[in-house]
């Protein structure tokens, strides 16, 4: 479980003459086992956000510490291994390999990690059937439907038992009925194994169902609430 | 590894196609290639076959075939430095005129002046039977592809020279008894028919034009006279020495002949394996281009890999690997494509009555597999190199 610190983050793009700060001055702490939500508008800096969380941008300045490590100080190598075996993605359009059935998806993962994990098998095995997809395991993506692929998505995310999970509009794809599903699944998962959560949407009754929502504007953080006794009601 | 295979079907009229590029350069550099052997064998046995002696004819003709009388020998052998000089006759054992491919002079009737056999280093091997009696008539030893040609083993009888197929009333013909094959020796013995000297002489005179014949006397002939070297005398040398001394004969210095010998057999190997090779690497050029066109398509695939984990050295393995799996492919297919053309076409000249062609070695099968794995593997660099150094945002969020 992760503690997740954001010291003055910036991230700034040039765009032909412009400067574009995507992201000025963002300073957070997430704590363990949270579950939050990021809004904002398109271009208030969000998905920056979620790509400096999960190591796959390096900001312009400030700090990404999580669990104590400056990730500032880590080269791409290491970057990558801490991806692989500390941090879990979920995305919009699923990003589920074509080639691969369900299984192997789930198992993906498993294959960069630095030592072979004898039991990475049966936790993506148990991992499938959390997601209520055990009798889909042979499965390619192209027979699965929206709600499915996301689920055995949501499902690699926790293979490598990562401490924290990023989730990139993670209901974008799926009509609002399999988005409240897949909210639920993933506030399961987040209960049942302390796992942090940090999902970015514009869905606000998704991110109504989260414990904290911080909302985002050009760059900076607007609001940061805490939802937990309201959510319940919800 | 499952995935790199399933990876490679996904397009697979484009894998089949990139397939069929390495599949046909690795067939030409087999077939090509085995040409090349073949003959590059039968040069080595050439040179390994003039290397031990000076080989001697009549100056008159200018090359081999022409007549020499065996006083000649008596000559030669007074030369300072010579061990034996041992007169030979040559002649074909078809008359018809041989228009069959071949990489050598065609079937030979050869023979040695008895006793001589023990100064060369090219020391026969029998298959079957023994050698002939140097001083008997009618018996016969056969090389390996003149006893497969004409369906002979041991025992059985031959008419030497063959009769022409339009009858000839000019033609003679004498049977013998043949009493040994010879090993396969994959060069210029392999199409030899050996007798005792003096059946050489009578057959070797029976070949001459009508108007000659009438005015030799057959038991004098030769066709040339090996020269051996006593030992530590530079043959070369020797020839030149023979040249000077003795009248009306033509010595080659070995070296010479060697020297043509090889020099044929790099420009040979060089053209057939050179192009062959310029037919494999242009195959590699289609695998480059489908592996790039693999990386464009599977952009966003690769940013999900890196998402996950994949560091650099993950993501160039496993395009590199799926190169070198067409490279592999294709060459497997090329090579037994090539296996079977080769047996085939040699299977065909053979049961022709005519010699083979290609001589498919271990070395060239190594070659071509070396060259189809390592080629793949290498057409793969550049495309995985490009893979490898994906954005990891950027890829994700290619559409």
């Amino acid at each position: 479980m992760a503690r997740i610190e954001l010291v003055d983050l910036t991230k700034h793009y040039k765009q032909g003459r412009n400067l574009v700060r995507a992201l000025d001055g963002v300073s957070l702490t997430i704590e363990r086992g949270e579950f939050v939500s990021v809004v904002g508008r398109s271009g208030s800096g969000k998905t920056t956000l979620l790509d400096l969380l999960g190591l796959l941008l390096k900001p312009t300045s400030g700090r990404v510490i999580i669990d104590g490590v400056d990730t500032a100080d880590l080269g791409d190598g290491d970057r990558a291994i801490m991806r692989g075996e500390r941090i879990g993605f979920i995305f919009q359009e699923f990003n589920l390999l074509p080639t691969l059935n369900a299984l192997e998806n789930v198992m993906l993962p498993l294959r960069y990690r630095r030592h072979r994990d004898p039991e990475g098998k049966a936790r993506a095995l148990e991992l499938l059937g959390a997601v209520d997809l055990l009798d889909r395991m042979d499965h390619k993506p192209s027979e699965l439907s929206g709600g499915q692929a996301q689920r055995v998505a949501i499902a690699r995310s926790m293979v490598n038992n990562p401490a924290l999970v990023l989730g990139d509009e993670p209901t974008g794809e799926v009509d609002s009925e399999t988005s409240m599903q897949l909210i639920d699944l993933m506030r399961k998962m987040n209960r049942e194994r302390g796992v942090t959560f940090v999902i970015v949407t514009h869905d606000m009754e998704i991110a109504g169902r989260t414990d904290r929502m911080i909302r985002l504007r050009d760059g900076r953080v607007a609001s940061d609430e805490p939802l937990g006794a309201q959510t319940a009601a919800v | 590894m499952l995935e790199i295979l399933r990876n490679l079907t996904r397009r697979k009229l484009r894998t089949a196609l990139t397939v069929l590029g390495i599949t046909i350069g690795v067939l030409a550099l087999t077939t090509m290639g085995s040409l090349a052997e073949k003959s590059n064998s039968l040069i080595d046995g050439g040179v390994h076959y003039f290397r031990d002696h000076v080989s001697v004819a009549a100056a008159s003709n200018g090359g081999f075939g022409g007549i020499l009388t065996i006083d000649k020998a008596k000559d030669v052998l007074k030369v300072d430095g010579v061990q034996a000089a041992c007169a030979d006759t040559g002649s074909n054992v078809k008359t018809d005129l041989d228009l069959s491919f071949n990489f050598g002079p065609g079937d030979q009737v050869i023979a040695e002046q008895p006793g001589c056999q023990q100064y060369s280093t090219f020391k026969f091997s029998y298959a079957g039977g023994h050698a002939i009696d140097d001083y008997g008539s009618g018996q016969l030893v056969l090389g390996s592809d003149i006893a497969r040609e004409y369906k002979k083993k041991v025992g059985d009888s031959m008419e030497l020279p063959q009769p022409p197929k339009k009858f000839n009333p000019d033609f003679v013909g004498h049977q013998f008894t043949i009493v040994g094959i010879l090993e396969k020796t994959l060069t210029a013995p392999d199409s030899f028919a050996i007798v005792s000297f003096r059946d050489g002489q009578m057959l070797f005179g029976d070949s001459l034009p009508s108007a000659l014949k009438g005015h030799v006397d057959a038991t004098q002939l030769a066709t040339g006279i090996n020269v051996y070297g006593k030992p530590g005398v530079d043959l070369d040398t020797l020839a030149n020495r023979i040249n000077d001394q003795v009248a009306g004969v033509r010595a080659i210095p070995p070296s010479t002949l060697v020297k043509a010998f090889e020099t044929a057999s790099v420009v040979l190997t060089g053209i057939t394996t050179g192009s062959a090779l310029l037919a494999l690497v242009i195959g590699g050029l289609s695998v480059i281009n489908t592996m790039l066109m693999a990386v464009t398509e599977r952009v966003r695939e690769i940013g999900l890999k890196k998402a996950v984990g994949a560091r650099t050295r993950h993501i160039l393995v496993e395009f590199i690997t799926e190169a070198t799996i067409i490279g592999a492919i294709g060459g497997a297919i090329g090579l037994l494509v090539g296996w079977a053309l080769t047996t085939v076409v040699n299977a065909g000249l053979t049961s022709n009555n005519q010699a083979e062609l290609f001589l498919l070695t271990l070395r060239l099968v190594g070659l071509a597999v070396a060259f189809a794995v390592g080629l793949g593997a290498l057409a793969g660099v550049i495309p995985a190199l490009r893979a490898a150094r994906l954005d990891p945002v950027t890829a994700l969020r290619h559409q």
